[in-house]
């Protein structure tokens, strides 16, 4: 049987090549002196139809993945310089390193690192609109699947 | 008149629910066998079991007769078996090893008690020595307990030649012997 | 040994039914007169009844109706979108092709969302607001990137396989404070 073999360092060359044309074309502007980044982590489960009230804001998104209940972990916000770092302990022994690039053309730049104890599970670099956000999910959490809402705005 | 596989087929991908629900009972049982003997854990064998119908059913306006239905459907099993098995091993405390309960549950009335108890350990060191088995040489040996398959048909569902099916056999059969050379 | 080493092969593919009549023929009379042969034959033949015997017995403690109502249920649940998404990707791919088409798809569609840093026309007030994808590693797990145009939602969703399989990322355009 031909059994799927495990591309690692093929995704990685992928997105190394990604990544350099991704950032041929960004030019920095003047930076703000700090972003503030803010971590939601919620639950998303199937076990019951319980949306928690406190996720209003992000309900329309949310409703997006299709789970049948909501529920706000924790909620963080941190002040994180300019090609600084701050680390966000996340539910389920997993932390989300968070890193400013650039701000450019009202559009913050971050690179973001989830792990699971030691070991990384997922890096990216996203640029999003300054005070917006994206969704990271995926890893299992007490019986449904862990969202995390990260936003940043700069400052 | 039995209505054959590829009859079915396309009723079902006219929309014949029947047709399909025709399908499954022709084959759940044989499906089960095959992913049973892959994944030796009765709960995850029925999980994925289901799961393979449900797949078939959703690709089923793809398959356009080029191999037999159950040679397309045993692929999807056991490739399902195997994407399982590769969670399982990720998770070794969750791999629950319920085939010695199976192998026990087969109790036919015993002329002999000596023998009973004989067969009872040939059971139990099989179940072992198959699970020490590649999973290529155990898809083999499990999918040639399946009445009706030649090694064309596992060579279609697994994706190798005749020869390699022949050669998997010959090599997974010699280990068994080996290990089971004082139960047999 | 009396050479008949050479022979198990054979009786195997004999006992599988896979020798024409004549080689078939050929053989079982050699078996019958051959103490060895015989002794292989019956060693093969009890493996083989005792493994199909046990799955066999727990195949027919299978109820079907009771099966069948359970395969009715997953044909009739919705599933989340993600895994629609990774299931018409693997069933797309053949799992050969897919170690490579899957990466492949990733950075076209990267690329194309990558225009719009060299396309002005590209850069409309909701495009503009969209989160952008420059790089992902997921370390060798599938992971998937979806763009919701309705909520403008961007998800990147990290699956818990490790079989390389890479999915393209939408963009999330922000709807203000995360909370």
């Amino acid at each position: 049987m031909k059994l799927l073999k495990k591309p690692p360092l093929r995704v990685l060359l992928f997105s190394l090549l990604s990544l350099l044309v991704a950032t041929a074309a960004g030019i920095a502007q003047k930076q703000p002196q700090n972003v503030q980044v803010r971590i939601g982590a919620i639950l998303a489960s199937n076990q019951n139809d319980d949306f928690d009230s406190r996720l209003k804001p992000l309900e329309k998104q949310l409703r997006v993945l299709k789970y049948r209940s909501y529920r706000l972990l924790k909620d963080e916000s941190q002040d994180v310089p300019w090609k600084g770092n701050k680390v966000f302990q996340i539910p389920g022994g997993r932390s989300l390193m968070v890193a400013p690039q650039e701000f450019q053309d009202n559009r913050i730049g971050l690179k973001v690192r989830l792990t699971e104890g030691q070991k990384p599970l997922l890096d990216t670099t996203v640029r999003i609109s300054n005070k917006g956000n994206f969704i990271l999910g995926g890893p299992p959490q007490e019986g449904g699947v862990l969202v995390l809402s990260i936003s940043a705005t700069a400052q | 008149m039995e209505r054959t596989d590829l009859e079915l087929v396309q009723q079902c991908q006219a929309g014949e629910m029947s047709a399909f629900q025709e399908l499954v009972s022709r084959y759940h049982q044989k499906v089960y066998m095959v992913i049973l003997g892959l994944l030796r854990n009765r709960e995850d064998a029925l999980e994925v079991a289901q799961e393979t119908f449900f797949r078939a059913y959703r690709k089923i306006n793809g398959f356009q007769g080029g191999s037999s239905f159950y040679t397309w459907l045993y692929r999807i099993a056991v490739n399902l078996s195997i994407d399982t098995q590769r969670r399982q091993k990720r998770n070794p405390l969750d791999f629950r090893e319920t085939m010695d309960g199976v192998f026990e549950s087969q109790n036919e009335v015993a002329r002999d008690p000596f023998a009973d108890v004989h067969d009872k350990e040939l059971r139990e060191k099989l179940n072992r020595a198959i699970n020490e088995l590649t999973p290529e040489h155990k898809a083999v040996i499990v999918l040639r307990t399946i009445e009706g398959l030649s090694y064309k048909d596992i060579g279609e569902i697994l994706g190798c030649s005749e020869g390699t099916v022949m050669s998997r056999l010959h090599y997974a059969r010699k280990k068994l012997q080996d290990k089971l050379s004082a139960f047999l | 040994m009396n050479g008949c080493e050479n022979r198990i092969e054979a009786i195997e593919r004999w006992l599988d039914g896979e020798l024409s009549g004549a080689e078939a023929e050929s053989l079982r009379v050699h078996v019958t007169a051959c103490a060895e042969c015989a002794e292989t034959q019956r060693r093969l033949e009890k493996i083989q009844r005792t493994l199909q015997g046990a799955l066999r017995a727990e195949a027919q403690q299978l109820e079907f109706q009771r099966f069948w109502r359970a395969v009715q249920i997953r044909i009739n649940e919705k599933r989340p979108w993600h895994r629609e998404a990774l299931e018409r990707l693997r069933s797309a791919f053949p799992a050969s092709r897919a170690a490579w088409a899957v990466p492949a798809v990733i950075a076209l569609l990267l690329a194309a969302i990558s225009l719009e840093s060299y396309l002005p026309f590209w850069r409309g007030a909701g495009r503009n607001s969209f989160a952008t994808v420059e790089s992902i590693d997921a370390y060798g797990r599938n992971v998937a990137l979806l763009r919701e145009y309705d909520t403008k939602t961007t998800v990147i969703w990290l699956y818990q396989d490790q079989e390389g399989e890479n999915e393209a990322a939408e963009e999330t355009a922000p709807s203000g404070p995360a909370f």
